[in-house]
């Protein structure tokens, strides 16, 4: 029981240290904050609305902030050692691997399509792409991209 | 210590030094974290790959699967809020408060028990609309083409025979009447002549083609499209529908004339069943003229129950008929491989709570408390990413 008790104690000085009550409910309302921010994309003042990507890319970055919030703060790693970083430093280069990875499959997926392949794809919803003519066989119409992004 | 952990190898005197300045637990706590992370990183990686990777402008919107994003958002303030009780729980222990620290440990139990009450809801309201993650009970079809048309008139043809058949034992109440009304139009007035056009080989395939698209908006009203989100629906296909309605009303009244002048021939003339093509007025016996005013009064009654639609079939009159989604089944894949994982990791988070809950809480407890909260952090992490990806993107 003595050693749990220094255990208890080194426990107590080493992180006790950290964090107050105080700064766990700012990170609360800053989270909060966050929150609501991530829907600032679909307020009529978001002055992005042409290219969807910014709004995903801001959505993305405020994910990240608070997810960094929580970490810091709430899963105590601002106070812990320097082991911290041998956790976080890989896992961060493995997130960047994964965007670089997946970035082929994701994004530029459907770039080098043939016309067969783009055949058998989910069609854009917009039925007005239903009125157009096209070939004569069972098989409903493709639409591919002919009338561009539409998100 | 070092007295307890020193070894005399003779001359020699080895201290042993802990690895880490941390608990055992900790650090295991921390190790699974890390394998957590690998595994939703799959998960999250496979959806933003399907996501992004679908065609231009034929991934589902939030409106069309009844997603809803205030929900979403509600869910995400839970998490929060749990994950803050769950710190102070921490903060009540390093104090020595122990009644506290339970108290707070049960607010954080209840906050869960918040976040998935609300999780099932929202499954409740996908599965309502026919959104399964697979077949058979996933109502949604990738594309309209005659393979949808035929699941839908084979799906209302069941339902009304199951009416029927009360009909003959003579339960019906007023309702299921009225339900039985509406299965028979719709059945004969909008799902079979629209089956019909689709596979005539003598219209143009972009008749058919529209006939089809039309089948599907009736069934599930476009959310995504032209919908109002505030419900009303604008009909695009309005002007079409009565255009058809007033060359109906004039050919029925033709061919009533027809009927009224021929004089009534015994030919028993075969009429082949499917036989859409109204070419047969001329020299016609009587059999094929009354089957087409059949089919125009059914058609009719079909026009006019759409006409006063205010949403779309499934909504109005309270069917649950297959709907047309591209790329849908790959998003309830996605999104219930997701959600569900992470649901299934919240229950284990709540588990966890309620062996906590039940025992004494003291600051030897320290390191139980500290590791459920990392846990539980993360679980709110991941949804912390969850939540723009599956309803904001």
């Amino acid at each position: 029981m003595s050693e749990e008790q220094k255990k208890d104690e080194a426990h107590d000085q080493g992180e006790h240290g950290g964090g107050s009550v105080k700064q766990y409910i700012m990170v609360f309302v800053a989270l909060c904050v966050l929150t609501s921010a991530s829907f600032f994309t679909y307020s009529p003042y978001w002055p992005f609305q042409e290219t969807p990507s910014v709004g995903w890319a801001f959505m993305m970055a405020v994910s990240c902030t608070k997810a960094l919030l929580v970490m810091l703060f709430f899963m105590h790693l601002l106070w812990e050692a320097n082991w911290k970083y041998v956790l976080t430093f890989p896992a961060a280069m493995m997130s960047v691997f994964l965007v670089l990875m997946l970035w082929p499959d994701g994004k530029m997926r459907t770039s080098n399509y043939s016309e067969q392949r783009r055949l058998h794809a989910a069609e854009p919803k917009d039925p007005g792409d239903a009125a157009d003519e096209h070939h004569e066989n069972h098989e409903p119409p493709h639409n591919g991209t002919e009338h561009g992004h539409r998100h | 210590m070092a007295h307890d952990e020193s070894e005399h190898h003779g001359h020699l005197k080895l201290e042993y030094q802990p690895g880490l300045p941390m608990s055992n637990g900790k650090l295991i706590v921390w190790l699974f974290l890390s394998t957590e992370i690998m595994f939703f990183a799959a998960l999250i990686g496979t959806y933003i790959v399907i996501r992004f990777g679908a065609p231009a402008g034929s991934w589902p919107t939030p409106a069309d699967v009844h997603l809803s994003e205030p929900i979403g958002a509600f869910n995400t303030f839970v998490l929060i809020c749990s994950s803050v009780t769950i710190v102070l729980c921490l903060d009540a222990i390093h104090a020595h408060k122990a009644f506290l620290a339970k108290r707070w440990l049960i607010a954080t139990f209840l906050l869960g028990g918040v976040f998935l009450g609300v999780k099932g809801y929202e499954y409740k309201q996908k599965f309502s609309h026919g959104i399964y993650p697979r077949k058979p009970r996933s109502l949604i079809h990738e594309r309209a083409n005659l393979e949808y048309a035929a699941s839908v008139r084979s799906l209302l043809k069941e339902m009304r025979a199951g009416l029927d058949k009360k009909k003959a034992d003579g339960e019906l109440t007023h309702e299921e009447k009225e339900q039985l009304d509406n299965y028979t139009i719709l059945l004969n007035g909008v799902v079979i002549p629209a089956e019909q056009v689709a596979s005539d080989p003598d219209r143009s395939s972009a008749e058919r083609q529209a006939a089809l698209v039309h089948l599907a908006e009736y069934v599930n009203g476009s959310h995504g499209g032209h919908g109002h989100h505030d419900g009303s629906m604008e009909f695009p296909f309005a002007a079409g529908l009565q255009s058809e309605k007033s060359m109906l009303l004039v050919e029925q009244t033709q061919l009533k004339n027809q009927l009224k002048e021929k004089p009534q021939k015994e030919e028993p003339q075969e009429d082949p069943d499917g036989d859409t093509s109204s070419g047969s007025q001329t020299k016609t016996p009587l059999d094929p003229v009354q089957t087409r005013l059949n089919k125009i009064r059914d058609r009719l009654k079909g026009i006019d129950k759409l006409s006063s639609m205010e949403h779309s079939m499934n909504e109005d009159f309270k069917l649950h008929l297959p709907i047309v989604l591209p790329s849908g089944n790959m998003w309830a894949s996605t999104y219930f491989l997701l959600t569900g994982f992470h649901a299934i990791h919240v229950l284990v988070g709540l588990i966890v709570f309620v062996i906590g809950i039940l025992m004494k809480l003291g600051p030897e407890k320290a390191g139980f408390i500290e590791n459920t909260g990392l846990y539980w952090h993360f679980v709110d992490l991941v949804w912390i990413f969850l939540f723009p990806l599956l309803y904001l993107f």
